[in-house]
């Protein structure tokens, strides 16, 4: 970690060495139209306007750093990007548990089901393959006109779009004990149950967490095209769709950071908990 | 043995379902049901004599029989696997139709199969151009960012210093909802298609420098010694075992970043585009509630994902089949 952050940082540097005169360049592009149109700013040149317009194509570092408190250092107001990330958290999170419950029973009934198996593996597989998000918002509509309101579309719709990672990658691991590891088990005379407990799921959980990774970010995904596809009270997804409805890139940059940071904080979660659970698995890597 | 339990299993809950409806549908003998229900008697019952023919006949167990096993075969045996499924597919599509019509369900809630399926005939005009689009954007967010992507691995490979700088990105990276990035660049890049093209671009670009450098940097040192004492340069090196090595992992990443890339292209198109595209049609059709349309959408999405990542399969099998990985599978 230490040998990569002098890296890192000449990367993020040379990132932002190209970001910085595109930026300069589109909002001075946009400051000398509405310049050429007469309109009110308090600026002169388009180049100076390009670092305080009202509304920027990108906004300037200064924008982002005066928009910041606002957003995020007054979590208990409705507006700021921490109380919104809560509620699109908590619904990724239950969504995330409902789909492991589920997918985890699939997965079960996939190893010891020949006939299941062959019938449903290969649309497990599709799924991988298809747009599934692309079903979300006609979800959230749709279970919305039948009553069903507040955090519960939310969490179904994560909990659908993560449940097929979690299942394909659980019934994978169920099914990578070494087959002289299974003759073992039958030597021992262990039941089907035994062999269940003691030697597939353990083997299977290094699979379960890479999955839940996955999922993670599919569920946040879900998430958020859920709220922003109907009309909820809280949510990172309502403040993308609000703000890029009205056009407010400066907003709009604060929400995009946010989900960020949520996205890295709960798939890092994912991976605290693995450390946890799998202490063995730490010194292979 | 598999496919026959099954097809006994669909003969059997195909009567079942038969039985239960006759003597609902006697109970209660009101309008909306009489369709409905009729409609899935029949599908039942086609369905059971279609299951029982099957199994009796024979035809499950000569499409099931013991193949030589040759490479020119795959395409058949993989077909023949997949018939379990199909039946399954068929009867769950078939139960949806009959239940939808039976229980006279709006369709405003959920349309039956069929007037999808009639809805993807009428407006095929309109879904062709939303779908070339979709793949527009794709296609040239893939290609821009696919590409940067194996010339910064090529890169990585070269210069460790850009390795350690630029990898640990591609962790974070992938842990970052992409639809946040799409209202953001929707606002830069403008409504058209350009800007659907570079959320793809971006999507794709870590997974395919992630694969590619995997696949560059896993040459076995003998492989590498075996070069040198062929006084080989590091041009010839890099061409003759580094890029062939690199092949399978570049397919792997190719169909990875291709539906991630279809999925970003959908998704992003939720938050604008100009008057066409899945997401667009999908997001559009919502409104106006009306779901034959949007489910005609999803429908052609998921073909769209699944004929993607068959053709990139496809590719790789002809590029790359000499690699232990096909033959392992064979």
């Amino acid at each position: 970690m230490n040998r990569s952050l002098i890296p890192m940082l000449t990367v993020a540097v040379i990132a932002l060495a190209i970001a910085f005169p595109l930026m300069v360049f589109l909002n001075a592009q946009a400051a000398s139209r509405l310049l050429e149109r007469g309109a009110e700013l308090p600026c002169k040149s388009p180049l100076e306007c390009a670092f305080n317009l009202r509304s920027p194509v990108i906004p300037a570092p200064n924008q982002l750093l005066e928009d910041f408190p606002r957003a995020y250092l007054n979590p208990s107001s409705p507006t700021s990007v921490p109380y919104n990330a809560f509620y699109t958290g908590l619904a990724t999170l239950l969504g995330l548990a409902l789909a492991s419950i589920i997918g985890l029973g699939l997965a079960v009934i996939l190893t010891v089901s020949r006939p299941f198996e062959r019938a449903v593996l290969p649309w497990l597989v599709a799924s991988q393959t298809v747009p599934i998000i692309a079903i979300a918002p006609m979800l959230a509509v749709v279970l919305g006109s039948n009553g069903v309101q507040g955090l519960l579309p939310k969490v179904l719709i994560s909990a659908y779009i993560a449940f097929f990672p979690i299942a394909i990658g659980v019934a994978k691991g169920l099914k990578s004990p070494d087959p002289l590891q299974i003759d073992l088990m039958r030597t021992y005379n262990a039941s089907s149950v035994q062999t269940f407990a003691n030697l597939r799921f353990p083997t299977s959980v290094p699979f379960l967490f890479t999955a839940f990774k996955v999922a993670m970010t599919a569920a946040l995904i879900g998430a958020i095209v859920a709220e922003s596809s109907t009309i909820t009270d809280a949510g990172l997804g309502r403040m993308l769709s609000e703000n890029s409805r009205a056009s407010d890139a400066r907003n709009l940059w604060q929400v995009m950071l946010g989900s960020a940071a949520l996205g890295i904080v709960l798939v890092s979660l994912v991976g605290v908990v693995e450390r946890l659970v799998t202490p063995w698995q730490r010194n292979r890597s | 043995m598999a496919t026959q339990s099954l097809v006994g299993l669909i003969a059997l809950f195909g009567s079942l379902a038969l039985l239960i409806l006759t003597i609902v549908q006697n109970a209660s003998n009101t309008d909306a049901w009489s369709g409905g229900a009729m409609a899935l008697i029949y599908f039942g019952l086609a369905l059971g004599i279609v299951a029982v023919g099957l199994t009796s006949s024979g035809v499950v167990k000569w499409l099931e029989r013991p193949r030589k096993k040759d490479q020119s075969d795959w395409l058949m045996r993989s077909l023949v696997g997949l018939i379990p499924a199909l039946l399954l597919g068929l009867v769950v599509l078939l139960g949806v139709e009959g239940l939808v019509r039976g229980f006279a369900v709006p369709l405003a809630q959920i349309p039956p199969p069929s007037a999808v399926l009639q809805k993807l005939l009428e407006a095929r005009s309109v879904l062709l151009r939303d779908t070339s689009i979709t793949l527009l954007e794709t296609a040239v967010g893939f290609l821009i960012g696919g590409s940067l992507g194996v010339v910064m691995a090529i890169l990585t490979q070269r210069y460790i210093f850009l390795e350690r700088g630029l990898m640990p990105y591609s962790t974070l990276f992938s842990s970052v909802p992409i639809v946040a990035l799409a209202p953001v660049m929707i606002k830069i890049m403008g409504v058209d298609w350009q800007s659907k093209a570079v959320v793809v671009a971006i999507t794709v670009f870590f997974p395919m420098l992630v694969n590619t450098a995997r696949g560059l940097a896993e040459v076995s040192p003998l492989q590498v010694d075996l070069m040198r004492s062929y006084a080989a340069n590091p041009q010839r090196t890099f061409l003759d075992l580094r890029i062939p090595n690199a092949l399978p992992y570049i397919f792997t990443g190719c169909k990875t970043a291709a539906v991630l890339g279809l999925i970003s292209a959908i998704v992003a198109e939720f938050f604008g585009a100009n008057g066409g595209g899945l997401g667009f049609r999908i997001v559009v059709e919502i409104g106006t509630v009306s779901l034959d349309t949007v489910w005609a959408a999803i429908v052609i999405a998921s073909l769209l994902g699944i004929t993607v990542y068959n053709v990139l399969a496809l590719l790789e099998r002809k590029f790359s089949g000499w690699h232990p990985s096909f033959r392992a599978e064979d």
